[in-house]
């Protein structure tokens, strides 16, 4: 199973580079509401994963007959503060989560940075759990914020 | 617009988000996953930390398929630059070039001002774009409606004051 995910990743990151959604000038040009392209592609992917979703749902199962495992993510005020902190670095580094890893792969050598800032940003997270949990409502720390 | 990689023309949005559902779709029907790459920071953070939020099961039982699906998308990049121009290291930044201009020390700086960010606040939210924006939204999650919304209006107003206010 190794090997399919890593082919998924594959295919899923390539997709990534070339659509635009590991690009700074696609991902300003976004937010600055003159390049339609991101919006065109999220959208495109959650109008067509959202039927198949819930046709998937109603068959239940896995590809090997396990029941299907969709954990809904759990709601906390972590989702507003936690989404506004990541969009202002999604803004500065014109990269979230996935592109981080599909520009390094590209050769851009400034994206070694963002990754080195986002696993000290993790990790500082992951420390300060327990003194978080109670201001932000987290759910207890076995369960964490939510999966994503 | 082209592509800052090799000055490629990009896909047609729909074929990329075609293809992103795909995966999506294939991670839930083959692998039984929800799809999410911001945990997988984690799932390497707990490669080296040893504190309890980094050891629980629920983390570290999730290293054997988020840590490959992380390593696929850097095979992706790679790919991509390979077949497409070829690949070699580059600091190209488009318009922060252009309208910004600091030097390669600067960029490293921002990005790893940046990238704190993303880690924290991903963990923090409990997802990304991914994670919230395409699967959670595709689930009609409200916590992932608010995330998104909340991701999404950051950014615009961050890109905003940094383009057209500061600069």
């Amino acid at each position: 199973m190794i090997l399919f995910y890593l082919v998924l990743g594959s295919v899923f990151g390539f997709t990534l580079s070339r659509s635009g959604a590991a690009d700074y000038n696609f991902i300003q040009g976004m937010f600055l509401f003159e390049e339609f392209q991101l919006y065109g592609i999220i959208g495109t992917a959650v109008a067509l994963t959202a039927p198949s979703l819930w046709l998937l749902k109603r068959y239940g199962r896995s590809i090997t007959g396990q029941p299907l495992k969709i954990e809904n993510k759990p709601g906390h005020r972590g989702n507003v503060y936690g989404g506004i902190l990541f969009g202002i670095g999604w803004s500065i580094t014109g990269m979230c989560p996935g592109p981080i890893l599909v520009n390094i792969g590209e050769g851009k050598v400034y994206a070694l940075a963002a990754l080195a800032g986002t696993l000290a940003g993790a990790g500082a997270f992951g420390a300060l759990y327990p003194r978080l949990a109670k201001p932000f409502r987290l759910p207890p720390l076995q369960v964490g914020t939510g999966e994503g | 617009m082209n592509l800052i990689l090799n000055d490629l023309s990009p896909w047609h949005w729909a074929a990329g988000g075609a293809v992103i559902s795909a995966v999506t779709l294939t991670l839930l029907f083959v692998g039984n996953r929800r799809l999410g790459v911001s945990t997988g920071f984690e799932n390497v953070c707990s490669l080296v930390v040893q504190t309890p939020y980094f050891t629980r099961d629920a983390l570290r039982g999730t290293n054997s398929w988020r840590l490959p699906l992380l390593g696929g998308l850097l095979i992706g990049g790679f790919l991509s630059a390979v077949v497409g121009g070829g690949w070699e290291p580059f600091w190209d930044l488009g318009m922060f070039d252009a309208e910004i201009g600091w030097g390669n020390g600067g960029k490293l700086i921002w990005m790893f001002g940046g990238g704190l960010l993303i880690g924290f606040g991903t963990r923090l939210a409990g997802g990304c774009t991914s994670g919230h924006g395409i699967f959670g939204l595709s689930n009609l999650e409200l916590p992932s409606l608010v995330s998104t919304v909340s991701f999404m209006a950051a950014g615009v107003v961050t890109t905003n004051l940094i383009y057209r206010l500061i600069l």
